[in-house]
C-alpha cells in the first residue's frame, strides 16, 4: 500500500514523545523517496501514453499523484519536526549538544544547527552580550529571595561584596549571581 | 541615638547599600522581619537574615559575617551594650528595632553607630547623660596645669601650694566619689525592672505606611506581633488596647482602599469583640474551656467541683454536652452565633469576667477564619518544637513560612501542635497542684521541674516555658488556701541542656504590670553565691545555670530578695 512506509516516519516522532529526538532514520527515507520515483515514473509513462485524451488511465494518474503528495507531505513533516525539536534542544543545552543526542542528527541537520548557533550568537552579540538562552521567559524581578541549603562559606558578588553563605540562612541577591548556585543546589529560591 | 523620622533616617539610608539583619528567636520579631523583607524586595534593597537565639549567638554570627556597613538589629541587641559586646568597627551603623527595655544606655547616647528606631516612651526614666558620662580628661589636665603652675611660682611658699594642691585634689576625689555612687544608683535603678515596650512589628509596619507601602497583609503580621506580646504576658492590657487602636485606624483606611471585586480572595481583617478562649474556633468547646488559663483557674478545672462547675456553665448556656465535645466548627449553626453571647452573660455568674476581649480576626476569601491569638500559637508552636531530627532554624524558617498566605496548611499543622502543648501544660499543672511540688522558700515560691515529670520536651522551650510558669502560679494561687501567695513571685528551674538548668521568674500575681525584677536579681544571686550564670537569652528573666548550682544560688536568691 502506498505511503506506509511515510507513515513510519511519522510514528516514530509521534511514539517517542515530544521531546526526543530519535535517530535519523534515512533508511526509510530513501525507500520513500524511492517509492515516490516509481510512483512518478508510472504515471510520467500513462500521462504520455494518454496525452491523446484518453481519459482512461485518469484515475490511476489521479491516485498516484495523491500518494506522491501524501509522501511528500510526511516527509516534509519528518523533517521540519526533527528541525523544532533540535532547536529546542539546542536552547536547552546551549551551543553543543550532549553525546547521545548528536549521534542522532544527520550531517545535514548538523550543519543547519551549526548555521542556527551562528545566527544566534550575531544577534545576541548585537544585543551587548545579553545571553538570551540564560530564561525562557523575561524574569520578572531583578533580584531573587534565596535559602540556603548548605554551608557554602564566602561567597563574593560582581561589586566585590562578600556574602556569608550559612545554612538555612534567606539572602537577596541579584538575579544573575544566585542563577548558577540555584542551579548547583546550594541555594534555594522563595517564591513569593 | 533616637531616630525621629523613620523614612529619612532609616529607610533611605538602606538604598544602594546590603543589609545584614539578625533577627530573635520570637514571634514578634518574626513578624517585624516579615514585614521588612516585604519592603525590601520591592526595593531590591540586598540582605542577609540571620536568626540569633542568645546573647553569645549574636557574637559568634556578627564575627563571622565579612564587613558591611548596615545592620539591623531585630528584638536582640537594644538591652546591651553593643559597641562593647560586639566590638564592630567605627563606620558601621547598627538600626536597633528592639522592644525589650531597659535600653542600655550606651545604645541610647551613642553618637551615630547604634540607631534606635523609637521614640522615648514617656515612662522609661532614662538618665541624664551628665550623670553617667562625665570627661575625666578634665581631672588630669586640672592636675597638669597646677603642677607646671606650681613649677613656675617661687616666691609662694611650697607648703602652702601643696597644702592647697592636695586640699583640691581630695575635694576632686570626694566629687568624683559621690558622682560615681549617684551613677551606679542612677543606673541600678534604671535597670531594676526588665519589660517590654512597644511592638518591633508595629513600628517597621509604620515604616512601611511612611514609605506608602503598607497593604493589609503586612497589617495582618503586625497585628499578630503584637498579639504575642499580649498572650506571653509581656505587655498590660491597656497597652495593648492603645496600640491595637493605632493599627485600628490603618486597618480602617487599608480596607476602604481595597478593592471590593473579587471577595473569593480578598483579605477581611476585623476588630470585634471575642472570647479569651485559646483556640475555641479550631476545637471543641469543652477542650477550649478546659486548657485555657483564664477559665481553667477561676473554675479550678483540675478538680471534679471544677468540672462539675463547667458542665453547669455548658448547661446554662443551653449547649448540649455531645456539642461541646465536638469540633466548634461542626456544632449547630445556631449554638455557634449564640456562643459569644450566651458566654457573656453567664461570666459573672462563674466569676469569669473579663472573658470577653477585643481582638482581631482574619478572613481570606470564604476560608477559615483565624483570630491574632490563634495564628500567635500556632507560631509558637512551630517556633518551640521539638520533633526528632529539626534543627531550631528550620523550626524559625517554618514559623517564617507559616505567615505567608500561600502556606496554609503550614498555619493548620502549626495549630495542632499548639493544641497538642496547651493540654500537655493543663496536664502539668494538674500534676503539680494535685502533688504540691510547689515550695516556698521564703520571699518567693519555686518549683523543680525533673527529668522524668515532663513528658513533653516541648515544654522546657523558654517561650512555653513562660506560659507554663504563668498557669502554675495562677493555678497555685487560686487553688491556695493562703491570702500571700498571690503577692509572692514564682522560680521555675527546669532542665535545658546536659548539666545546665535554665531558671525563670515571674512577678507575683498580684501585681498588674509584668515589669519583671528578676533580671537584677539573678545577677546579683550568681554574685554573692560565687556561681557561673549565664544570661544567655535577651529576655533577663531567663538564666542559665550548672544543676549542680542550684541549691547555692537559690540560697543566695533567697537572701537577694529579702
Amino acid at each position: 500500500m502506498f505511503g506506509v512506509k511515510a507513515f513510519e516516519l511519522i510514528r516514530d516522532l509521534t511514539l517517542t514523545g515530544p521531546e526526543a529526538l530519535p535517530l535519523y532514520n534515512s533508511e526509510t527515507v530513501r525507500q520513500v523517496l524511492e517509492e515516490m520515483r516509481v510512483l512518478y515514473e508510472r504515471n510520467q509513462r500513462d500521462v504520455n501514453n494518454s496525452v491523446n485524451e484518453d481519459s482512461s488511465y485518469l484515475g490511476t494518474v489521479h491516485l498516484r499523484h495523491a500518494a506522491l503528495e501524501r509522501n511528500k507531505r510526511c516527509l516534509l513533516a519528518y523533517l521540519v519536526n526533527r528541525l523544532q525539536r533540535i532547536r529546542d534542544l539546542r536552547w536547552d543545552f546551549g551551543s553543543v549538544l550532549p553525546g547521545d543526542v548528536a549521534g542522532s542528527l544527520c550531517e545535514q541537520e548538523v550543519q543547519w544547527l551549526q548555521n542556527y548557533n551562528r545566527h544566534l550568537a550575531t544577534y545576541m552579540r548585537g544585543l551587548d552580550g545579553l545571553d538570551l538562552t540564560q530564561e525562557h521567559c523575561p524574569p520578572k524581578s531583578l533580584c531573587l529571595e534565596v535559602r540556603c541549603l548548605q554551608d557554602y562559606g564566602l561567597f563574593e558578588l560582581e561589586d566585590g561584596e562578600q556574602v556569608l553563605l550559612k545554612k538555612d540562612s534567606i539572602h537577596l541577591l541579584p538575579r544573575s549571581e544566585c542563577l548558577m548556585l540555584i542551579r548547583q543546589g546550594v541555594l534555594e529560591h522563595i517564591p513569593h | 541615638m533616637y531616630v525621629q523620622d523613620l523614612k529619612s533616617g532609616f529607610y533611605d539610608l538602606l538604598v544602594g547599600k546590603r543589609a545584614i539583619i539578625f533577627v530573635n528567636y520570637d514571634v514578634d520579631a518574626i513578624c517585624a522581619f516579615k514585614i521588612l523583607q516585604h519592603l525590601l524586595k520591592y526595593d531590591d534593597i540586598l540582605f542577609t537574615m540571620v536568626p540569633v537565639q542568645g546573647i553569645s549567638d549574636l557574637k559568634r554570627e556578627f564575627d563571622e559575617t565579612p564587613n558591611e556597613n548596615v545592620i539591623i538589629l531585630i528584638n536582640c541587641g537594644g538591652s546591651i551594650d553593643i559597641v562593647e559586646e560586639l566590638q564592630p568597627d567605627p563606620d558601621v551603623v547598627f538600626f536597633v528595632v528592639d522592644s525589650h527595655r531597659p535600653t542600655d544606655v550606651c545604645n541610647i547616647y551613642s553618637q551615630s553607630q547604634i540607631r534606635l528606631l523609637r521614640k522615648i516612651e514617656d515612662d522609661e526614666n532614662v538618665p541624664d547623660f551628665e550623670t553617667i558620662f562625665r570627661d575625666d580628661d578634665e581631672d588630669i589636665n586640672e592636675d597638669s596645669a597646677h603642677s607646671s603652675a606650681s613649677e613656675g611660682d617661687e616666691p609662694e611658699g611650697r607648703h602652702e601650694k601643696r597644702a592647697r594642691k592636695t586640699e583640691e585634689s581630695v575635694m576632686k576625689q570626694r566629687d568624683k566619689r559621690l558622682w560615681e555612687e549617684k551613677r551606679n544608683r542612677t543606673l541600678f535603678e534604671y535597670s531594676q525592672f526588665s519589660y517590654y515596650g512597644r511592638s518591633s512589628s508595629a513600628i517597621v509596619f509604620e515604616v512601611a505606611w511612611k514609605v506608602s507601602k503598607d497593604n493589609l497583609e503586612l497589617l495582618w503580621w503586625a497585628v499578630v506581633g503584637l498579639t504575642e506580646q499580649l498572650i506571653l504576658d509581656k505587655i498590660e492590657s491597656h497597652q495593648f488596647i492603645l496600640e491595637a487602636g493605632n493599627l485600628q485606624t490603618h486597618m480602617l483606611r487599608l480596607s476602604h482602599q481595597q478593592d471590593k471585586g473579587d471577595s473569593g480572595s480578598v483579605m477581611r481583617i476585623t476588630f470585634e469583640k471575642d472570647l479569651q478562649l485559646s483556640l475555641y474556633r479550631h476545637w471543641s468547646i469543652e477542650s477550649s474551656l478546659f486548657n485555657t488559663r483564664f477559665t481553667a483557674c477561676k473554675l479550678k478545672i483540675w478538680s471534679l467541683n471544677g468540672e462539675r462547675r463547667l458542665q453547669q456553665l455548658l448547661a446554662d448556656m443551653g449547649i448540649p454536652i455531645a456539642q461541646s465535645k465536638q469540633k466548634f466548627c461542626a456544632m449547630d449553626l445556631q449554638l455557634r452565633h449564640e456562643f459569644c453571647d450566651k458566654m457573656e452573660m453567664q461570666a459573672v455568674k462563674y466569676g469569669l469576667d473579663g472573658i470577653g476581649c477585643e481582638s482581631f480576626t482574619l478572613q481570606c476569601g470564604y476560608r477559615q477564619r483565624y483570630s491574632a491569638s490563634d495564628v500567635v500559637f500556632s507560631l509558637v508552636a512551630l517556633l518551640e518544637s521539638t520533633e526528632s531530627g529539626r534543627s531550631s532554624k528550620i523550626n524559625f524558617m517554618d514559623t517564617l513560612d507559616s505567615l505567608s498566605r500561600a502556606k496554609r496548611p503550614l498555619l493548620e499543622a502549626g495549630i495542632s501542635r499548639a493544641k497538642d502543648l496547651l493540654v500537655n501544660i493543663f496536664q502539668f499543672v494538674r500534676n503539680t497542684i494535685t502533688m504540691g511540688l510547689i515550695h516556698s522558700a521564703g520571699p518567693f515560691l519555686y518549683l523543680t521541674v525533673q527529668e522524668g515529670l515532663v513528658n513533653c520536651s516541648q515544654l522546657l522551650k523558654p517561650h512555653c516555658l513562660g506560659m507554663l510558669t504563668r498557669f502554675v502560679l495562677e493555678a497555685y494561687v487560686a487553688s491556695s488556701k493562703s491570702r500571700r501567695s498571690a503577692a509572692q513571685p514564682l522560680v521555675i528551674s527546669a532542665p535545658y541542656m546536659d548539666g545546665i538548668r535554665l531558671l525563670l521568674g515571674i512577678p507575683p500575681i498580684k501585681e498588674d504590670s509584668p515589669r519583671n525584677f528578676f533580671g537584677k536579681a539573678f545577677e546579683n544571686a550568681a554574685e554573692r553565691s560565687q556561681v557561673e550564670a549565664f544570661s544567655e537569652l535577651f529576655d533577663t528573666s531567663y538564666i542559665l545555670i550548672r544543676a549542680e548550682d542550684q541549691d547555692r544560688f537559690f540560697d543566695a536568691l533567697i537572701k537577694v530578695l529579702q
